[in-house]
């Protein structure tokens, strides 16, 4: 990796400084260096003869280690070969992962080896040292030390670090005026206003979904991007299966589209400010007596429907709030959860420090306008970018007199301080985390830091103490309590496990939630205003994954836009205000404008629109910048959610919404494609068997396969899946799939082995989406093999439709041929010498998977079932003398699951799991009628709906 | 010197328009061209398709440097103009072939004044649409793979594989075009060596002439073999046809599994062939001054055999039309529906009014012995065609069994250059080949023109 580290420091020499003589002397010794680097190097070197301890080349060895989002750590395991980290996956033993993981943590990876990472110490942008900025250090603490840290501000993260917030405490105590702020663009403020005014504290609220039997969402967004994404979605998909005690139903009442309201078996679309409406016929329903809602017919019609399965059904009900509305309506839930003996769990909050109030970023703003800040720290923030419009930071961090700003790429803040220092990426730190439930885990580093970098606790010790420590014995120094006498051997358990025992919160019991005060209703203001709901992006979350290459071509679960976000609407709506898909509109609010394509989408309310947050980069880096548009720039920090009144005018220009495929919504195509079968039907046995194609009469006899003794296949449950995406970054990572780029992409382009279906299977308004993960099917009889004219798509031995790579020739006849349009074709060379923008960059070539061809330009490629990972678990089986196991194999996309939607295994094997899903009533083979006998197979998505609600209103 | 040769619309005969006719006028009339010069009709044609030919290169070098991402193929529609171009300039070569075999095999004597630029034009249809499959390919440089040759990894090609068949059909075509061609300009080789006054000339033809001296003996051989060449024709060009229809029927996907493929595709070769024929006949009829030998008469006779192709397509489609309807499949309908009134409906719409409707104007007389008119229609016929080829593959995949990856093809700069150059290319390669061989067949124009007793 040396020859990746950025040349920090090096003077450059001006030219024309030489005289003849010192050249001629120069070019003598540059000779006699370069001779010099044919001999050995003076210290001693050691020859590889003897392998390391543990380290066998070739085999990839597995670190516990744990990745943050917003804040939140998911516990994860990181397989590294030869020293190389290249690919991450859940950490079963992690409450915040269970063995899952998310898209975020899998592209984390990626991002690992980005090369537009900040490299260097920057000051004013030009490159600098650490000895430069520790010098320049010096009198600011001088000067802050002699004024007890007034005008001293310090800006973090979320913090759930425990070394953090130590550090950060000390900071404070070390100067006792300073200011410490945490800024997290996803943070929901409501959330926490509406915990003091229910409890008069601040209090942390967990849903349990997994004792839930009616879920009634409140523009929440659960199964949507986020910390607890892994956890929820896992939780849920649990009472969707018929086989676990009771099949959970789910109202959704959303403003926008989303995960949950997609999944939910009945939904309508309202108003924020009517979903507050809904909140309060709910607490009536439930005897609080409040003022009668304002609420149109046919919502009140569903919130009636859902109270009373609610109250059939007190203990295990649930009502989740949203983003989008108030704290009082926090509060109002609280309150209702509390009537309905909700399955809520309420903890201490973990993000804060304890003796220290935080500072907000208004406060900060106005100390900058009041000239009273003399130097900001921020640390791992980008403010610049992401903080509330109206708070015009960017602008304002220039008014401070000594600005350093420390994080992991040269962003937009950046630009604006005076220093930028760089921050070591979490796979190259040693730290802690906490997960949302507070069990803190262990960080540890997988490789060297790659550049000039160093930790967040680095810097902030730096800042506190100017002295230079190592995060290694910073946060040893915090654990060291909690080990005891056998510290060490508590330290490698804790490393191991990647959770530490026993530190999750403990839950708070006996809390009274009180009734809000409740202000009357809202006029929701008509058009020509539209209100527009904020929401994290589920591709690149807030904008910190916007330089990663696999999250930007990550088509979204619900348009299914790749390369950039859009403002989306209902087709109502837009019909309304006369936009078509891709016309450019002006959207202006509060005094602030930005321009954005619109999407069409199904789902919205009137009058609402949605915007994704994290596009709009301007100093990303080479894949990020410049793609959509910037959400954050009409943000308000009094309603970071909401945005009420935004005037939407078109501009005449349009421009193409890049899709990487089309939502599925014609009845017939849905009916044929996407069967959905009643929870009831199926829990009474009465569901009439599904196409699975094995019955086809036929002339021919059935031809004998070829069998070694294993019969792969792979059934995915559409009830269980939430469409997260996970398993579609987990297939790149694993099998090294490029990206295309969005010029690609626009051609019509993607290689994605596997991809995600999404049927609309509702009624007009409804957005009431199905998922289904589509990987090759490997079908029996392949319609790919007899088209190939060089048998480059031929069937192995143990099921397997594999591919050839350096026999295709690339006809193409397979892809043409395939139903199930799962092949991809390298049409450029996409990871063979024309990537797209930086891809092709030395470092990036460290996350390659050694056990996987990278396919070069002309070739088709598709999903092989992980063949590597069969082949890794045959040789260990032949090494130990044994079968593989029933289930030993897993593939890549079925470890991500975070719902458990993916099964993979032996149908030779009597115990495994895939036979016995093959028996379920809900199974189908996709085309199953064309007689392509498909060993990839699914299980139908359920909906457990409401009889009464399904009635026509009288 | 020169026998000045005029259409005289007094002539007795329907298939040559001039009296009195000798062997002496008829040789030198058509192989006169050749040692006079090219002319100023010539120099421009030539001067008009170099361009072409410059492009085609450039596109070439751009392809293979690139990598076929150039052309506007997607991971749904993952072929394009590479193989619709492939099947239409296939589909022209046969219509020379079928000239000439049917009508020998017939004894329609009038084929004697087309068949030779119908078979020229066969053989470099056939030769720009044999690299159509090739550089068609992601790896063009393994295209060898799908011949069967002794190799270190002791593999052949899939046999099962439309493509490998086609590559046998395109080889043997290709082979056979080449023959038959050579075999028909024997003794006109012959003739051309006796009268070439340059020693260069004469060595050249001389040795393609292979020693051929009329004698009765080496017409009899001749005869023989030109027929027997001309049976073995009808069944390849069939087979040819068929196989490349097969291309698409023997896949899974709606509206390319279907058993009507192999003869429709015979029947559009026929079509487009004659059409090709027809187009080229009345330019070379202009351009080298031939009205005397090849009449209106031609015209008229290849207008019918046009219609008939007409009607046979016609039916074809209809075929087509109900089979879905009839079979109930979803996925066939569905695909029905959408190429009337999906993303390329209007290209749809084009290619029934330039198959079905406009030929039908040819069962009026008037028409059919129009040539500018006649011209105009084969023109349309042409592009009709093309039209078929491009949404057979574009409709079929654009609109298959996966809803969700259906998307349609946008076509690039290089798609466009792939379909205008290689025609550029053909012409250049024609307007060679009329420079220096006899556009017309001498001896079977001369045997025509004594049997229609014009002698």
């Amino acid at each position: 990796m040396s020859q990746m580290s950025a040349p920090a420091g090096s003077k450059t020499l001006a030219p024309g400084c030489f005289t003849r003589r010192e050249a001629l002397g120069l070019l003598a010794a540059q000779m006699a260096i370069s001779l010099g680097a044919c001999s050995k190097p003076v210290e001693e070197i050691v020859p590889y003869v003897e392998m390391p301890e543990q380290l066998v080349p070739g085999v990839p060895l597995k670190y516990a280690t744990a990745l943050p989002l917003a804040g939140y750590g998911r516990g994860v395991i990181v397989s590294s070969v030869d020293g190389r980290p290249i690919k991450i996956e859940g950490n079963p033993r992690h409450p915040a992962s269970r063995g899952s993981t998310d898209a975020f943590a899998e592209a984390e990876i990626l991002s690992l080896y980005d090369p537009d990472r900040s490299k260097a110490v920057l000051h004013a942008g030009e490159i600098a040292s650490w000895e430069a900025f520790e010098q320049a250090l010096l009198p600011v603490r001088q000067r802050a030390q002699d004024r007890n840290g007034a005008g001293l501000w310090l800006v973090t993260g979320r913090i759930t670090s425990p070394t953090l917030a130590r550090q950060v405490d000390a900071f404070c105590k070390t100067y006792p005026q300073a200011r410490w702020c945490a800024h997290e663009p996803t943070d929901i403020a409501a959330e926490r206003e509406g915990a003091v005014l229910a409890f008069g504290r601040e209090v942390s609220t967990r849903p349990q979904l997994d004792r839930a039997a009616i879920i009634l969402s409140l523009d929440a967004d659960p199964l949507g991007p986020g910390p607890e994404q892994i956890r929820n979605g896992r939780d849920y998909a649990l009472h969707r299966l018929p086989n676990n005690g009771f099949v959970s139903r789910m109202y959704a009442i959303a403003s926008a589209p989303s995960l949950t309201a997609a999944k939910a078996d009945h939904r309508i679309a309202l108003h924020p400010d009517l979903i507050a409406e809904a909140a309060i016929a709910v607490a009536n329903g439930l005897g609080a007596g409040l003022r009668r809602p304002n609420l149109p017919e046919h919502a009140d019609r569903f919130v009636q429907a859902a109270i009373t399965d609610m109250k059939s059904e007190r203990g295990r009900a649930i009502v989740l709030p949203g983003p989008s509305l108030s704290a009082e309506t926090y509060a109002l839930v609280h309150w209702i959860n509390h009537e309905l003996g909700a399955s809520v769990e309420y903890f201490e909050p973990i993000d804060g420090l304890p003796d220290h109030t935080a500072g907000t970023l208004t406060d900060l703003a106005r100390d900058l306008d009041g000239g009273k800040v003399d130097t900001l720290f921020l640390i791992g923030v980008n403010p610049a970018f992401d903080a509330p419009a109206d708070l015009e930071l960017a602008e304002r961090i220039r008014r401070a007199k000594f600005s350093v700003h420390a994080s992991g790429y040269a962003d937009e803040t950046a630009q604006i301080s005076a220093w930028h220092l760089p921050l070591s990426h979490t796979l190259e730190s040693w730290s802690d985390i906490r997960a949302t439930d507070a069990s803190a885990s262990i960080v540890q580093p997988l490789i060297q830091p790659l550049y000039a970098t160093r930790t967040m606790h680095e810097v902030i010790a730096l800042f506190a103490t100017g002295t230079r420590a190592r995060s290694y014995d910073i946060l040893r120094e915090t654990w060291r309590a909690s080990g005891g006498a056998d510290f060490d051997g508590w330290w490698m358990r804790a490393l191991h496990d990647g959770v530490i025992a026993d530190t999750s919160a403990g839950k708070l019991t006996n809390l009274q939630p009180q009734l809000p005060r409740i202000a009357d209703a809202k006029t929701v203001s008509q058009a020509p205003h539209l209100a527009i709901v904020l929401q994290p992006d589920p591709c690149i979350f807030d904008g910190r994954f916007s330089n990663n290459a696999w999250l930007q071509e990550l088509p979204k679960p619900l348009t299914k836009q790749v390369w950039g976000n859009a403002l989306a609407l209902g087709s109502d709506e837009a019909h309304k205000r006369n936009l078509g898909e891709g016309d450019v509109v002006k959207i202006e609010a509060n005094g602030r404008t930005i321009e954005a394509p619109v999407v069409i989408t199904k789902g919205h309310a009137d009058g609402v629109a949605s915007l994704t947050l994290g596009y709009g980069r301007k100093s990303a880096g080479m894949i990020g910048t410049g793609v959509g548009t910037n959400g954050f720039a009409l943000r308000q920090s009094d309603s970071p959610w909401l945005i009420r009144d935004a005037q939407v005018t078109r501009t005449g220009r349009s421009e193409e919404i890049l899709k990487a495929q089309n939502i599925v919504g014609r009845p017939e195509d849905v009916d044929t494609l996407f069967p959905i079968v009643a929870a009831q039907k199926v829990s009474d046995g009465k569901n009439p068997p599904l196409q699975t194609g094995a019955d086809l009469p036929s002339l021919l006899p059935t031809r004998p396969l070829p069998d070694d003794g294993h019969a792969w296949a792979m059934v995915i449950d559409s009830a269980a899946c939430i469409g997260c995406n996970a398993c579609v970054i987990a297939c790149q990572a694993e099998n090294n799939v490029p990206v295309v780029g969005p010029e690609e992409i626009r051609q019509g382009r993607q290689m994605h082995w596997l991809r995600i279906d999404v049927y609309h299977h509702g009624t007009a308004g409804e957005a009431d989406l199905g998922f289904q993960p589509v990987p090759c099917m490997h079908c029996e009889e392949a319609p790919c093999e007899p088209v190939c004219p060089v048998a480059a798509s031929v069937h192995d031995s143990e099921g397997l439709n594999v591919q050839v790579y350096n026999r295709c020739i690339g006809t193409r006849f397979c892809e043409a041929n395939c139903p199930y349009k799962v092949r991809r074709f390298n049409f450029f060379g996409y990871a063979d010498g024309q990537e797209y923008a930086n891809l092709g960059l030395e470092s990036y070539k460290a996350q390659k998977n050694p056990e996987v061809t990278v396919r070069a330009r002309g070739v088709m490629e598709k999903c092989t079932y992980c063949v590597q990972r069969i082949s890794g678990a045959r040789r260990a089986a032949e090494r130990e003398n044994r079968p593989i196991g029933a289930d030993e194999v897993t593939t890549a996309c079925q470890d991500a699951c975070p719902t458990r939607a993916i099964t993979f295994g032996d149908l030779h094997r009597s115990d495994a799991l895939v036979n016995r899903l093959k028996r379920d009533p809900r199974h189908y083979a996709l085309l199953g009628h064309l007689g392509t006998r498909p060993r990839t197979t699914y299980l139908a998505e359920i909906r457990n709906r409401d009889s009464d609600l399904d009635k026509e209103p009288s | 010197m020169t026998i000045a040769l005029n259409s005289t619309p007094a002539a007795r005969s329907r298939w040559i328009a001039a009296a009195p006719l000798s062997n002496r006028g008829i040789t030198e009339m058509i192989a006169g061209p050749v040692f006079r010069g090219a002319g100023k009709r010539w120099w421009i044609a030539v001067l008009l398709t170099l361009p072409f030919v410059l492009w085609t290169l450039v596109a070439l070098i751009w392809l293979l440097t690139q990598g076929i991402g150039a052309w506007g193929v997607n991971t749904t529609i993952v072929w394009g103009f590479a193989i619709a171009n492939y099947v239409w300039w296939i589909a022209i070569g046969s219509g020379g072939t079928l000239i000439s075999s049917i009508l020998v095999l017939t004894r329609q004597n009038w084929r004697t004044s087309v068949n030779r630029f119908a078979e020229s034009m066969t053989l470099f249809a056939v030769a720009i649409s044999g690299i159509f499959p090739i550089i068609h390919l992601g790896r063009p440089a393994y295209f060898y793979w799908m011949a069967p040759y002794p190799n270190t990894m002791s593999i052949w090609p899939q046999w099962r594989s439309a493509l490998v068949w086609d590559f046998w059909a395109i080889l043997s075509y290709l082979i056979f075009s080449i023959v038959f061609l050579y075999v028909g300009l024997l003794p006109d080789l012959a003739t051309m060596r006796d009268r070439a006054t340059r020693r260069s000339a004469q060595v050249l033809y001389g040795v393609f002439a292979l020693g051929w001296r009329g004698s009765v003996r080496h017409w009899r051989l001749y005869k023989r073999l030109h027929v027997t060449l001309a049976a073995i024709a009808v069944p390849l060009v069939t087979s040819v046809h068929s196989i490349v229809g097969l291309d698409f029927a023997a896949s899974l996907m709606p509206g390319w599994q279907e058993s009507i493929f192999p003869p429709y595709f015979v029947i559009g070769a026929l079509f487009s062939g004659f059409a090709m024929v027809l187009l080229l006949t009345a330019l070379v009829r202009w351009g080298l001054q031939l009205e005397a030998i090849i009449t209106i008469a031609h015209f008229d006779a290849m207008a019918k055999i046009i219609l008939t192709g007409s009607i046979l397509m016609t039916y074809s489609y209809a075929t087509e039309w109900f089979l879905a309807w009839y079979g109930g499949e979803h996925a066939d309908r569905s695909l029905i529906a959408f190429m009337f009134t999906g993303h390329y409906a209007a290209l749809y719409w084009a290619l029934l009014f330039c198959n079905c409707l406009l030929p039908q104007a040819l069962w009026f007389p008037a028409i059919r012995r129009n040539v500018p008119a006649l011209f105009a229609i084969v023109l349309l016929i042409l592009v009709g065609m093309w039209l078929e080829r491009i949404l057979i593959i574009w409709n079929t995949l654009s609109h298959d069994y996966m809803p969700t990856l259906w998307r349609v093809f946008r076509t690039t700069f290089w798609d466009w250059s792939f379909l205008f150059g290689p025609l550029g290319v053909f012409a250049f390669c024609f307007l060679l080949f009329i420079r220096l061989v006899p556009a017309v067949s001498i001896y079977e124009t001369r045997r025509l023109a004594y049997e229609e007793g014009l002698e």
